[in-house]
């Protein structure tokens, strides 16, 4: 037996049921008394052991054995083989357990992020001086062809390849940039990352700086992000000192320095050319490509810009290298994918997963499946550009390729899990009422077209839907598609035609059945008073706003549904649960 | 390299001490992560306790901050969620003092690094 003191986690997983954790405990205890061995080892309730409908789940720590469906007569089979012998209780062994990844988070919770030595701790800049001492900047790209990394900022482009195009650009002058803007709804992966690993960043940028000769690099982050901004600019600080930035560095040729610039709050100047536009200090607005900012980006200089999550992958490639890095993941889509879940799921938060889990393995085995209990109807991945993947699909494996496939995308990782009381329509029309906000009315096809668009559906969502109205969506869809200045426009009506394709039935239904399965769609519900259950206390009444309760104490009540506003009151006021909403 | 670097948590307590670490990004701050960290030193203080009490980044199990690390030199690491000021002064007098885990608090999730 080990002479580190051992702590088992006790947790029962099952969702429905009486909880069960406690007994089990207490069998534990007994039996670790009956062993004599009840003062090294201690059982204790777990909170989360992140597996679910396992049974009891029981870990031993520092051990690190996992059993799942743990019932009271294996307790003592644990006391005895496992903690006495040491001996592993196969029958029980939990393996090949949906786990996360940590890359992009691995020293996130882990390091004091304002402690530039606990990250050189963790092997930080350790890639940097790889790269500058060992490496010409053609090799270091070659590593990063190797690694295969891919952007995180949304549209998957090959890293190295983008650090190639600007190494081959000839200038004087060439910039770095790091886009940390991040505007999708419900995405704050990259403000963790910036919260929690500055430097990291930092040394992702530098490398980046040495591979294509650029001296300068940006950061662009939104000034929503208070705490990020002031950990950047204290790690850059601390950057300075250790030697990091600044004239020769590590005592090469090599100098580069690295600024701050915020962010407004546009969402569109996270595109990259609006993003540029907005550091120079112009309106922040996009232009069209090419040319490419690798040819002309930044005061017409060569310029990779590049996100928070791809930068923050950089260093671990030249620790461990690019095939170590390239292992993890699918043939097209290699290492891992930082989620931020969020929605109707139990566990919200962070989630860093391999690239190749399934979407199921996500929202059910890390993210516990829905908050209470109710059926998961789909997730929404990749914000206002992505698109829904319903339950059926959620074996596909989680790529770059398989997500577009499925008419989303993988986006920069949002994503919201929905459950039977969201309305497709409903959640439809947030994303575009967001992107119709966010336009910038550069261009026609996306200012005009996305309103257009909203109109049409608010006019579904209020019964006031017909068929035509569905082509003409299709119709301007196409036509953002093809002809929006930038991928705002482009992307804008991905949620509408992704709902269009996996749950056309419910637009059908608001159209011609006007109902509204999940009760969001105000305006198609019907408020009615239950004669039978009405005990006529008449509050329905006297708080209607629109005087649409009318009766008396002896005929009973009913709605006038031409006068009723939809408001609900009648429905949350009866004491008796009267009032039907149907 | 030392042996806590090679499990991947951060900064050992070199000199045997124990360490407290307080989930400090947006999400813990936003759950009252301020509040656990200040009781925290306080009350170590107070208590006459020889511990490090840092700040670090979110470990990504958003729905559970305040989310607070104890790392003692003759215990497996734990991390506890959802504490607050009274938990953190029974994490102190249990935990720290007494070498007794709190129950039903701790999390602990499958992770790879
Ligand atoms: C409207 C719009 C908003 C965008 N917002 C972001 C953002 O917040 N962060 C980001 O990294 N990329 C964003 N992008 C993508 C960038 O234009 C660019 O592709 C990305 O920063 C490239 O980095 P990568 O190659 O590392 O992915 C946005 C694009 C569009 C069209």
């Amino acid at each position: 037996m080990s002479t580190t003191p051992t702590i088992i986690l006790i947790k029962d997983t099952r969702l429905a049921g009486v909880d069960t954790t406690r007994d089990v405990q207490n069998v534990f205890e007994k039996c670790l008394k009956e062993a004599g061995i009840e003062s090294h080892v201690q059982a204790v309730r777990a909170a989360d052991m992140g597996v679910y409908e396992r049974g009891v789940v029981v870990k031993l720590l520092p051990q690190n054995v996992f059993y799942g469906n743990v019932k009271d007569e294996d307790v003592s089979l644990i006391v005895n083989k496992t903690l006495k012998k040491g001996e592993l209780v196969e029958h029980l062994a939990l393996r090949n357990l949906p786990s996360q990844v940590r890359v992009v988070l691995r020293n996130c919770g882990v390091i004091n992020p304002e402690s530039m030595e606990e990250y050189i701790q963790e092997k930080g800049y350790e890639g940097l001086r790889k790269c500058l001492l060992h490496l010409t900047p053609a090799q270091v790209i070659d590593e990063m062809k190797k690694s295969g990394l891919r952007g995180r900022g949304g549209a998957g482009f090959p890293t190295w390849m983008k650090w190639n195009l600007a190494r081959s650009s000839v200038a004087e002058q060439k910039y770095v940039i790091c886009n940390g803007d991040e505007g999708d709804p419900g995405a704050y992966m990259d403000r963790s990352v910036l919260e929690g690993d500055p430097h990291s960043v930092i040394e992702g940028m530098i490398i980046a700086g040495y591979a294509i000769g650029a001296s300068k690099g940006f950061f662009y982050i939104r000034a929503e992000y208070p705490l990020a901004v002031e950990r950047i600019h204290l790690a850059i600080k601390q950057a300075y000192e250790g030697g990091f930035l600044g004239q020769n560095i590590l005592g090469t040729k090599f100098s580069f320095d690295l600024d701050v610039r915020l962010g407004a709050g546009a969402f569109v100047c996270g595109e990259e050319t609006a993003l540029m536009a907005s550091i120079e200090g112009k309106r922040g607005t996009p232009r069209p490509r090419p040319p490419f900012p690798t040819q002309a980006g930044l005061w017409e200089k060569p310029t990779i810009i590049n996100n928070v999550e791809t930068l923050a992958n950089v260093p671990v490639i030249f620790q461990r290298g690019g095939d170590w890095f390239s292992a993890i993941g699918t043939e097209k889509s290699k290492g891992t994918k930082v989620f931020a879940i969020t929605g109707k799921v139990k566990n919200s938060g962070l989630v860093e997963i391999p690239m190749g889990i399934t979407m199921r393995e996500i929202v059910y085995g890390i993210g516990g499946g829905a908050a209470d209990g109710k059926k998961v109807l789909a997730v929404q991945t990749g914000g206002p550009s992505g698109g829904v993947i319903p339950e059926s699909h959620f074996d596909t494996p989680v790529s770059y390729e398989h997500l577009q496939e499925l008419g989303s995308i993988m986006g920069s990782g949002g994503m919201i899990v929905m459950d039977e009381d969201d309305c497709m329509i409903d959640i439809v029309k947030f994303y575009l009422g967001f992107c119709v906000e966010e336009s910038c009315g550069k261009c026609a096809p996306c200012r005009i077209g996305g309103y257009q668009m909203l109109k049409l559906l608010e006019k579904i969502s209020e019964g006031n839907g017909t068929d035509q109205d569905v082509a003409s969506i299709k119709r301007i869809a196409k036509a953002m598609q093809k002809a929006s200045l930038c991928a705002l426009g482009q992307t804008a009506p991905n949620p509408v035609l992704s709902t269009l394709r996996y749950f056309e039935d419910e637009y059908k239904q608001h159209i011609g059945d006007k109902k509204c399965r999940a009760g969001k769609c105000g305006k198609l519900l019907q408020y009615r008073i239950m004669p039978d259950k009405c005990k006529k206390c008449r509050l329905c009444q006297l708080k209607c706003p629109s005087n649409a309760v009318v009766g008396d104490k002896e005929k009973g009540y009913e709605v006038v549904q031409a006068k009723c506003v939809k408001c609900g009151v009648c429905y949350e006021v009866c004491k008796f649960e009267a009032v039907e909403r149907i | 390299m030392n042996k806590s670097a090679k499990e991947g948590r951060g900064h050992p307590a070199d000199d045997g001490r124990g360490v407290i670490k307080v989930g400090m990004s947006s999400c813990g701050i936003a759950a009252g992560a301020g509040e656990v960290f200040e009781a925290l030193t306080k009350e170590a203080k107070g208590r006459g306790l020889n511990l490090e009490i840092k700040k670090c980044g979110c470990v990504g199990s958003c729905y559970a901050e305040p989310l607070v690390e104890v790392r003692l030199p003759c215990l497996p690491t734990v991390l506890y969620s959802r504490v607050n000021k009274e938990i953190a002064l029974r994490i102190l007098d249990e935990h720290i003092v007494n070498k007794r885990l709190l129950n039903d608090l701790i999390i602990d999730l499958p992770m790879k690094r």
